[in-house]
């Protein structure tokens, strides 16, 4: 579509140079999701060498697909609210606290009328998605409108969020919930469980959002540069509002989730979750600092680490070793890309108000196309 | 390489010898060599990236050479480190100030020291006094228990250089010195420079503005593409020998502006617009295809009646009408829907989104307008866009993937330019359009300037720069203490006529 | 003329109702604190009494000492959420350590403790000063890699019975007061609470290690040309946190008279919460000694207040959260709008 453009203006060497540079960058672009790609076949083939029976079982296959939806889909908010530069720490309270709404709901209804309550089930589903939308959107006015700062403010609501779940159950597990939502969560089509499809829908439709739609790309600009994106006429309080929202919303998707695979709900239920989402985040390529994210590095990371859990079962490794195998995976993948992205960007940066342009910015520009 | 010391006068205070260093394989600084005798001002000039931020950076022990030696007082160092260099008297007032926002003055003033003397206990009281003799022999007007971060711009600067002089400095190097000062705290700043130069102290001046320092200066080094071009006395330099060793070019700073046909209409009208505190009485109307200079010392109020006019801040009075449509609302967005763009002048920050590619900074302005009907994004109609703009404005990159912060200033500033042209504005404002800019990009910007205002936009150049006012406005107004003073058209553009008024 | 004067009065006044309200709002938050002691009080008098105070006070000697790394970790412009992972891990591993090998002695056991925490700490400060990477991600890594160690490693069962230079301190208490027929106790364990308060507060004012936490607090990049070792600075920073988490730790058990390796989880965002309301900026390069001891205090008033209110316990939770809050948007609120009204004054600064 564009090499016309390039071809009708450029001079044919710079034609060239310009598709080069530009399959160069689409290899970069891919460098990250293809460093977890390789990771994930690494991580597969290195459990399947291991041992092959136990962990090449079907019903450990399965096991690994029904078990990452929850995860992936917050690790995809977590990803959104990175993307804007903040982060949400509250997911897991907002998932405990739809799924336990749908289990209520659901309990109310069933006292009276069984049945009633069984064919409401797209609807207890939905309630749980608006449970996840509304809390989000509290994120959303603490962030964009009352400004505090994203840490601060989803600690504050986790906490909340999370007292509400427990003084609501009393701390008790709940069982209610429809049969067939429980059934849902138990189908495949095709082998492929019916909860990884959902996955797999939601990260397309995140990485549509994030890359293809005007509202995406003001959330990615205004990770990278909150002051230029208010200078260009991005309304930030409207692009905050919006990701804390979506990314409530998939909680609460997520305490669909949680409820349709186990199928309980609890307030405490994943509490290692917080730190496991991050990780994920993170571990995708997802810059802790904003601006940059993509969707499939991702979805690649919850499929590792979802492998490396049921590697860690399948040789009879403890969770806690897990808990040590995820903490040193995110150190060590966040020093690498810092030693590598140093190394690129040669000297030691200062503050940007340090000089008119970055100093030295064509010594940059040359070692960038070096390498 | 210890060498004999001597009694001699002309014994520099600080050399450094045959510089190199390398980033990433590129030469930043290839055998750099310069001299600062006791009582000079030296002013070190050079495109950016020429290598002067880094030369700094290795004098203050920021940053350690590859090779050569820096040499202070006859002894050579093979590299310095911070606070050795703040010990051996080497003090760098850097361009955005480096001071502690959540400390008082006093402490800014006073805490440098503290950490090159090697102390481990402090105590604010004992400080004190170094901080209030300072304040009190330069005769400044500054509240020491006053947080930094609630100072003014021009009180930062001054706390800066309050704290470069309060040690025993005997090298004082200053990063764009007077960008944030008004003409009469320059004035104070050199009668300063003065009493520095008589105390033995050497100075060295990195700046753009190279008529104001070329006054206080008695040499002057270009540096270009990490090389030494020439060490001369300034007086044997004039203005355009210096721009031409900056650049290895010849540049024309001669006045160019379109005739504009005498039926052009108005696209900005502003009547009356007041902010308490920051203006009065604004009246102005730009006509379509002109470009009109708005200057004044910083401070005057020239940056906040553009800031008004851009919805950053909210006028208490006044009308605006864009192409005879009364703007309303006072949001950016407003102004950007009604055809207004401002490109600000702190382009790093307020600008650029410098991680972010070419392609993503040109059309993070117009992101609704390419929007097709399926809500998603046009693809096509955003790439022909950015493309066309890319190559419009003659962007020098690989290509629209290039991240931003590999460009150069002039290249940056162009992208800036062209995110807003991608909204199609019916006003342009530029703040200090080629601050920061190259001598050589800085003709070409301003010829991008005089291209898009023929296409039918109407342009407003904030800037104090006079030559550059002249080199390319119809118009230029002059704004004083938060009014519109004077206005000049036609041959009444010149440099002198407009230095005359801002000051008077 | 006249008007001058007057804008002298009102600056003269707002001058002391700054210096009233503190760098960081501890006036305000001593207020806070005391109306609570008040409105709690006259709800049900039975608050108002030494008993509680002192219950009070013991139930903050763990968090107290907490917070105080935290803050120093705050001020320097990070967030440790490690702490309590390394303080379990220090303190559980002593105490298997002189139950299964050889009890040390109450110093031994400290000093073994300490070092332990010391090492946990230097582990975060090396990851974190060594390759600058995000405080909260790397401490969220290394908490899960101190916890798991310990659990698969060191061991993961309940321990009932301290050793006995450990459990002696258990029941000792500094002051002994009867009132109304009860007699309260205060434990004996306030003394290193008060003695690190007094200790940080030195360090953080009077030392230029302190000034060098604020400065890498206020601008980093500042701090560095200033000649301040960033590094080191850091360093120490995060190894002192690993100390005085493990300390804690140690307190803990010694007040609790057990050990367990599940201890203490989940208090991070707690403690954290507690620092922030009492005015330490998240941002860095702001916080003191002072607003922490008060924001633990409020923290813990409330807890004890909600219960004597009969509120079941699964609220507190969600009131710290709420007071988290309030807290923080009241200061983001009024930054906002300080940010407003400076730049009017600086614009008619700059027109005068």
């Amino acid at each position: 579509m564009t090499s016309k453009t390039d071809d009708r203006t450029a001079t044919p060497m710079e034609g060239i140079d310009d598709r080069y540079q530009s399959l160069l960058r689409r290899v970069h672009v891919d460098r990250t999701t293809g460093r977890m790609l390789l990771l994930t076949v690494l991580t597969f083939g290195l459990f399947a060498a291991l041992n092959p029976r136990v962990f090449l079982n079907p019903l450990n296959l399965q096991n690994i697909a029904v078990a990452a939806p929850e995860i992936g889909v917050l690790a995809i908010a977590m990803m959104l609210a990175m993307l804007t530069g903040g982060i949400d720490l509250s997911l897991v309270a907002i998932a405990n606290l739809s799924a336990i709404t749908i289990s209520m709901t659901y309990t109310a209804v069933a006292k009276d009328d069984p049945g009633l309550a069984e064919s409401l089930m797209p609807l207890l589903a939905l309630e749980g998605v608006l449970v996840g939308v509304a809390a989000g959107a509290v994120n959303g006015l603490l962030v964009s409108r009352v400004g505090i700062t994203p840490i601060l403010a989803t600690l504050g609501t986790m906490q909340v969020f999370n007292g509400i779940a427990v003084a609501w159950t009393g701390g008790s597990t709940l069982y209610g919930l429809p049969q067939s939502l429980a059934d849902l969560g138990m189908s495949t089509v095709g082998g492929v469980p019916v909860l990884f499809l959902v996955f797999l829908l939601v990260a397309v439709a995140t990485g549509l959002f994030v890359a293809r739609t005007p509202a995406g790309l003001r959330a990615q600009l205004q990770g990278a540069n909150p002051v230029a994106a208010k200078f260009s006429g991005i309304e930030s309080s409207s692009v905050l509002m919006r990701t804390y929202t979506v990314a409530g919303a998939l909680g609460g998707l997520a305490g669909v989730l949680f409820i349709a695979r186990n199928p309980t709900a609890s307030a405490d239920y994943g509490a290692s979750y917080v730190l496991l989402v991050i990780v994920i985040a993170v571990l995708g390529g997802t810059n802790p600092a904003g601006g940059f994210a993509t969707v499939a590095g991702v979805v690649l990371a919850t499929l590792t680490l979802q492998v490396l859990a049921s590697g860690f079962t399948a040789m009879r490794l403890s969770a806690y070793e897990y808990a040590i195998a995820q903490g040193v995976i995110l150190i060590v993948v966040m020093v690498t890309d810092q030693v590598r992205w140093r190394r690129r960007r040669g000297p030691r940066r200062s503050a940007p108000s340090d000089a008119a342009v970055p100093p030295n910015s064509h010594q940059t520009l040359n070692s960038g196309r070096q390498s | 390489m210890v060498q004999p010391e001597q009694a001699d006068a002309r014994q520099p205070v600080l050399a450094v010898r045959d510089i190199t260093k390398t980033y990433g394989g590129v030469r930043a600084l290839s055998d750099v060599s310069l001299e600062l005798m006791p009582g000079e001002v030296h002013c070190l000039a050079g495109e950016n990236g020429c290598g002067k931020s880094t030369l700094i950076k290795i004098i203050s022990g920021a940053e350690r050479p590859d090779r050569g030696e820096i040499v202070i007082d006859g002894v050579a160092h093979p590299a310095m480190d911070p606070a050795g260099a703040i010990r051996s008297g080497i003090q760098v007032i850097y361009q955005d100030f480096s001071l502690f926002p959540n400390l008082t003055v006093a402490e800014n003033i006073t805490l440098t020291s503290a950490v090159a003397d090697g102390k481990r206990l402090y105590s604010a009281a004992a400080l004190r006094p170094a901080a209030d003799r300072i304040v009190a022999e330069l005769g400044l007007d500054l509240d020491l228990d006053a947080d930094v971060e609630r100072l003014t711009v021009a009180d930062r600067q001054l706390t800066a250089i309050c704290r470069a002089l309060v040690h025993e400095a005997r090298v004082i190097i200053m990063d764009e010195p007077t960008t944030a000062l008004t003409h009469s705290e320059v004035a104070r700043l050199f009668a300063l420079v003065e009493r520095l130069r008589d105390r033995g102290v050497a100075l060295v001046f990195v700046s753009h503005k190279l008529d104001e320092v070329l006054e206080v200066s008695q040499r002057v080094t270009i540096l270009r593409s990490g090389r030494h071009v020439v060490t001369a006395a300034a007086g044997e330099l004039s203005p355009a020998a210096i721009a031409h060793h900056m650049t290895g070019r010849e540049i024309n700073e001669e006045r160019v502006v379109s005739a504009l046909p005498i039926d052009a209409p108005t696209v900005l009208d502003v009547r009356e617009l007041n902010l308490a505190g920051a203006f009065e009485d604004v009246t102005f109307s730009l006509r379509r295809g002109e470009i009109l200079g708005v200057t004044g010392l910083l401070g005057s109020g020239r940056t906040e009646i553009a800031e008004a006019l851009f919805g950053i801040t909210r006028p208490d009075s006044g009308t605006v009408h864009v192409d005879g449509a009364p703007l309303t609302g006072h949001r950016i967005e407003d102004a950007v829907r009604a055809g207004i763009g401002y490109v600000p002048e702190d382009r790093l920050t307020q600008g650029l989104f410098l991680e972010k590619s070419i392609a993503d900074n040109i059309i993070a302005g117009s992101l609704d307008r390419h929007r097709s009907r399926s809500r998603l994004l046009d693809r096509a109609r955003v790439r022909s866009t950015i493309q066309s703009l890319f190559e419009r404005l003659k962007v020098k990159a690989p290509n629209t993937r290039a991240v931003v912060r590999s460009l150069s200033g002039g290249n940056a500033q162009r992208v800036v330019i062209a995110k807003w042209l991608a909204t199609q504005p019916k006003v342009l404002m530029l703040n200090g359009p080629t601050v920061g800019v190259d001598v050589g990009s800085k003709a070409e910007i301003l010829e991008i300037l005089r291209n898009e205002a023929e296409r039918g936009m109407g342009v407003i150049v904030i800037s104090d720069d006079a030559p550059e006012l002249v080199s390319c406005c119809h118009r230029v107004l002059i704004v004083r203490r938060g009014r519109i003073v004077h206005e000049l058209a036609g041959d009444d553009v010149t440099v002198s006529r407009i230095q005359d008024r801002m000051a008077a | 003329m006249s008007t001058a004067t007057t804008t002298r009065n009102a600056e003269a006044a707002s001058d002391l109702l700054r210096r009233l309200r503190g760098p960081n709002n501890e006036g305000i938050l001593a207020l806070i604190l005391i109306g609570l002691v008040v409105v709690t009080s006259i709800a049900n008098p039975t608050f108002f009494s030494v008993p509680t105070m002192f219950a009070v006070l013991r139930n903050s000697i763990v968090p107290l000492i907490f917070a105080l790394g935290v803050l120093i970790v705050i001020i320097s412009g990070g967030i440790d959420v490690s702490f309590p992972a390394i303080a379990v891990f220090a303190a559980y591993s002593t105490v298997r350590a002189a139950g299964d090998i050889v009890d040390p002695g109450l110093v031994g056991a400290f000093a073994f403790a300490l070092a332990l925490g010391a090492l946990l700490g230097l582990l975060n400060g090396v990851v974190i000063a060594r390759f600058r990477l995000p405080t909260l991600i790397v401490t969220l890594g290394s908490q899960g890699i101190f916890v798991g160690v310990l659990l698969t490693y060191v061991g993961s069962r309940y321990v009932a019975e301290l050793p006995g230079s450990l459990a002696a301190l258990s029941k000792t208490n500094l002051l002994e007061v009867s009132s109304d027929g009860r007699n309260a106790f205060l434990h004996v364990m306030i003394v290193p609470a008060v003695l690190m308060c007094l200790f940080v507060s030195w360090l953080l004012r009077r030392t230029m290690f302190g000034r060098g936490v604020y400065a890498i607090g206020g601008d980093v990049e500042a701090a560095r040309r200033a000649g301040f070792p960033v590094v080191r600075i850091q360093l120490f920073i995060y190894v002192l946190v690993g100390m005085m988490a493990a300390t804690a730790g140690v307190i803990y058990m010694i007040m609790g008279r057990s050990a367990s390796p599940r201890d203490m989880a989940g208090s991070e965002l707690d403690i954290i919460a507690a620092v922030v309301l009492g005015g330490a900026s998240i941002f860095g390069g702001r916080g003191s000694v002072l607003g922490t001891v008060l924001g633990v205090l409020v923290i813990q008033v409330i807890g004890s207040s909600l219960i004597l209110a009969g509120v079941p316990s699964a609220w507190q939770r969600a009131a710290v959260g709420g007071l988290l809050l309030v807290g923080v948007g009241v200061q983001a609120v009024a930054a906002r709008r300080s940010a407003r009204h400076r730049r009017v004054v600086r614009t008619e600064e700059a027109v005068a």
